[in-house]
């Protein structure tokens, strides 16, 4: 095992030999085990473990960061040299310094002692999930594959200020994917859920058949203006793209549209978006945020109205406001940055029947691809490939297929025309994690036959 | 590095209850980057990653172990776990000799990009950037980083395999924002290397800061495209991911081996318009996918995908090919040792053609020049694909007219090779990060510029 303390020893003496005054150490280890089935049977198991530190100082008005894998003395004492050349080469002015702590923090709600799930659970698991599929439909076939996974991770941050704060987080999820073919066409879907008491892992498994088998003989979508209704997923996925433009540094760079606009209407008055870092049903809580400063709950978008950004202690201090606790890293290893917890477009009080009738004629949208080169944060633009059934007479009818939905991030937040009744959360094994209801948009572009 | 006399202990560890295979990959990589935005280095980070992942095979079934922990105890528990997880096939450990092997470094580096001084990578990435900021007044945002990674791996397997090989790359990556009436449109040029910081001779750094800018400018004066079934000619370098997402995902084992591409069983079938021969070859000299052995210990090679339209190979990994009974070919790539490999794509282009550039163009009436691309997906089952245009112009009775913006193409794989009816000979790359189950790894797409009889353009008019 690692020696922590020892290691954390090592830096001190060798910061303070060194004159260095401000450091922070984060450190994030984790494992997990993973096993999965193709065709029914046991194909695959893996399991692995791993921790990494990152050091960060703040010397001479800069801030430098390194970080590494390897727990040896030597390489922590070479950490803060490598940590302080870094400063040195950095021009931006560090203004915040390392956090000195807070006074508070909000209880670690991450399940206490809960443990993760041994490798003979998850292969009951991923087998029992594979036969729900199997004897659900005789058209699944070859291809099809099941996974079940458990996974647990602690961060912990120690700082000069004698701060010392550490959070640990256990999830575990089943997946599926079916392959089924009616002679002539294959199809798939893919199901992910949070495996706790209350999960129905057959459910899960008839949910994910029926999706794939709804998909056979889809047919195409002439071009046009269309009303759409975007499924709770999708849109989730649409607003996790955009994201980003959410974040006060983004802002601050002009990367954001909505730079300056704190306090003006940026959607539709029925669209309230919050950022709750305990949010029940998120796989994982965090107390605190990437610089050791406590998370709260908040209201993005109240009615329509942008009610803040989301900041870390840096570009706060630029607006000469106070963090929201939206600090984090990509990894790390990574140079601190902002992110949301579960950030939720909230319900509305519409039946998905009540929506679909509102569409009158359109098209549910039920699949979106190429997010991550189709979405453009820093104009709103997208242009994405999808997939799902016509509405007729306010009706879900025919699957269709093989056509994009193109649209603006900012307008179509403003023409939000109705909301559903139910949010669900997506599956993550990070603190970020988004929701939305199912949303009704009027006049999208749908460019297809 | 890796001591052989551990790994021979580890691996016997790992068959020791009846796998038939064990294999152990080691890593020690540095990562440094660099970012600037407004003319200031913003900030300077580095990372040592390093590791084993530990596999053993019985038949195809595999399972995987991976530590950070890489003492000999460390490997020891890593080993003993894989052997607990792969059941109880048997009690014997195999005594395990490994024969170290030379691997020839075909990839040249002159300045490393990590040993050099970080004020000279500063002083690059400072270049592009204030280029890109004075390009034109409209530029309201400049974001560059510059990257490099030295990443040295060791791979021994029961086969008595033990190789090293070190890699080198190094990248620069602008972002340039124009902003006009409250409206934002972006630009990047992003071009990499296996090499040091020579890459920015070939790329001074000054034309990546304008080709960024010059494309963020271009699209704030564009209008939004139409959408459409149309004509396509698609421009060279990263245009080749096009092929990269409609066809060479659906073309590895990964998906191929299980049955689940629109491949499967295509093998000497013509699945391609005769004018498209498409390559995936590892072993191009400093080329940003190339590497000297996969992560599977595996010397990389030139593999010729589709040749005159008809389907001659499949990239293949070591568990791919006892899924399919083939050959490996060089193709077992992975992120880092947390990932178990799977077979990838290295650097995949579509060869040069028989067409000359300008009658490609001169032979559109209407239709859309895709000038320059983004990254895309596919779903290897159904083939469907996409993929985004970042700069696109409208082509007009065999001229190229004005710029439209917030493009993307989509189709299925097989439809869109038959209807890749001409070829130019303009073969040049481009760089990209490829995602896929064994995580995210360097891949170089390619091609001239060539021309989609027709394909749907997802626009806003």
């Amino acid at each position: 095992m690692i020696d922590y303390k020892a290691l954390m020893a090592v830096i001190k003496s060798e910061a303070d030999s060194l004159g260095v005054k401000e450091y922070e150490i984060y450190s994030k280890s984790g494992s997990d085990t993973t096993v999965e089935t193709l065709n029914g049977e046991i194909n695959a198991f893996s399991s692995g473990t791993f921790s990494g530190i990152c050091l960060r100082v703040s010397n001479g008005g800069r801030m430098g960061y390194a970080a590494t894998e390897l727990m040896e003395e030597s390489e922590m004492r070479s950490l803060v040299h490598r940590a302080l050349e870094n400063a040195k080469a950095t021009e931006k002015p560090d203004e915040v310094g390392i956090y000195s702590g807070a006074d508070s923090y909000g209880m670690d709600k991450n399940p206490r002692g809960a443990s993760q799930m041994d490798a003979a659970e998850l292969k009951s698991i991923a087998v029992r999930t594979a036969k729900g599929l199997y004897s659900y439909s005789d058209k699944v076939t070859d291809g099809t594959s099941t996974a079940a996974q458990s996974s647990s991770f602690t961060v912990r941050i120690s700082n000069s200020h004698g701060l010392d704060l550490e959070a640990s987080a256990t999830v575990s999820v089943v997946a599926c994917e079916p392959v089924i073919s009616d002679g002539q066409a294959k199809e798939s879907a893919y199901e992910l859920m949070k495996l706790d008491e209350d999960s129905d892992i057959d459910a899960m498994a008839r949910q994910a058949v029926d999706t794939a088998v709804s998909k056979l003989g889809a047919g195409e979508v002439k071009s046009g203006k269309y009303n759409v209704v975007i499924d709770s997923r999708r849109m989730r996925m649409l607003l996790s793209a955009f994201s980003s433009v959410f974040s006060a540094k983004n802002a601050q760079m002009g990367l954001s549209l909505l730079k300056g606009k704190e306090g003006e209407r940026i959607a539709s008055e029925i669209v309230t978006i919050t950022d709750d870092p305990m949010r029940d049903g998120a796989c994982v809580m965090m107390p605190f945020d990437a610089e050791g400063v406590p998370t709260r709950r908040k209201n993005v978008v109240k009615n329509g109205v942008l009610q803040t950004l989301l900041y870390n202690r840096e570009t706060a201090k630029r607006e000469n406001k106070e963090s929201t606790g939206n600090a984090s890293k990509a990894g790390y290893a990574s140079p601190v940055s902002t992110s949301p917890y579960a950030f939720c477009i909230e319900p509305g009080d519409r039946s998905l029947e009540e929506l679909y009738a509102l569409a009158g004629d359109g098209i549910l949208i039920t699949k979106l691809t190429g997010l991550h080169a189709g979405a453009n944060a820093t104009t709103g633009d997208f242009s994405l490939e999808s997939a799902g059934f016509m509405i007729r007479g306010g009706k879900v009818c025919e699957p269709v297929k093989s056509f994009t939905v193109a649209g603006n991030f900012f307008e179509l937040l403003k023409s939000i025309a109705a909301l559903s009744d139910t949010v669900e959360l997506s599956v993550t094994g990070s603190s970020t994690t988004f929701g939305s209801p199912y949303v009704l948009v009027r006049d999208m572009s749908v460019a297809g036959e | 590095m890796l001591n052989r006399i551990y790994a021979e202990e580890a691996i016997g560890i790992a068959m020791s209850t009846g796998a038939d295979f064990a294999e152990i990959f080691f890593e020690v990589t540095r990562n440094g980057g660099i970012t600037l935005i407004d003319n200031k280095i913003d900030s300077v980070a580095d990372n040592t990653i390093t590791g084993v992942g530990i596999r053993a095979f019985l038949g195809t079934r595999t399972v995987y172990g991976s530590t950070s922990d890489t003492t000999r105890e460390g490997l020891v528990m890593c080993a003993r776990a894989v052997a607990e997880a792969m059941g109880d096939f048997g009690e014997d450990t195999p005594s395990i000799t490994l024969k170290p092997m030379e691997i020839q470094n075909i990839h040249t580096v002159k300045t490393p990009p990590l040993s050099s001084d970080i004020k000279l990578r500063c002083d690059l990435l400072r270049e592009a950037c204030y280029v890109a900021s004075e390009y034109d007044k409209r530029i309201a945002q400049v974001q560059g980083n510059i990257t490099g990674v030295e990443r040295e791996i060791c791979i021994a397997n029961s086969e008595g395999l033990f190789v090293t090989d070190r890699q080198t790359r190094t990248r620069m990556a602008v972002n340039a924002v124009a902003s006009s009436d409250g409206e934002n449109q972006s630009g990047r040029c992003s071009p990499g290397r296996s090499m040091g910081l020579e890459t920015f001779e070939l790329f001074p750094p000054r034309e990546i800061g304008k080709t960024a800018a010059a494309q963020a400018i271009t699209n704030l004066e564009a209008d939004y495209c139409p959408a459409g079934e149309m004509t396509v000619a698609i421009e060279n370098g990263f245009g080749g991911v096009i092929f990269h997402e409609a066809c060479g995902h659906s073309l590895e084992a990964t998906s191929v081996g299980v049955g689940v591409s629109q491949m499967c069983g295509k093998l000497g079938e013509k699945i391609a318009n005769e004018k498209v021969t498409a390559i995936d070859d590892g072993t191009v000299k400093n080329a940003w996918g190339s590497v000297n052995v996969d992560d599977e210990g595996t010397p990389t090679r030139r593999n010729v995908l589709i040749e005159n339209g008809v389907l001659k190979s499949y990239m293949i990994d070591r568990l791919g090919s006892r899924r399919m009974g083939m050959k490996m070919t060089g193709s077992g790539r992975r992120e880092s040792y947390l990932y178990e490999p799977t077979s990838r794509m290295t650097n995949t282009f579509i060869d040069n053609g028989p067409d000359k550039n300008e009658d490609i163009i001169a032979s559109i009436e209407y239709g859309l020049y895709a000038k320059s691309m983004g990254g895309g997906s596919v779903n290897p089952l159904t083939g469907a694909f996409n993929f985004a245009v970042t700069e696109g112009y409208i082509v007009r009775n065999g001229k190229i007219c004005e710029a439209v913006r917030g493009a993307s193409l989509i189709g299925t794989g097989s439809d869109i090779l038959q209807n890749i009816d001409m070829v130019g000979q303009n073969l040049d790359v481009g760089q990209g990060m490829c995602g896929s189950s064994s995580g995210s790894v360097p891949t170089d797409v390619g091609q001239p510029l060539i021309r989609v009889s027709k394909i749907t353009v997802g626009g806003r008019k």
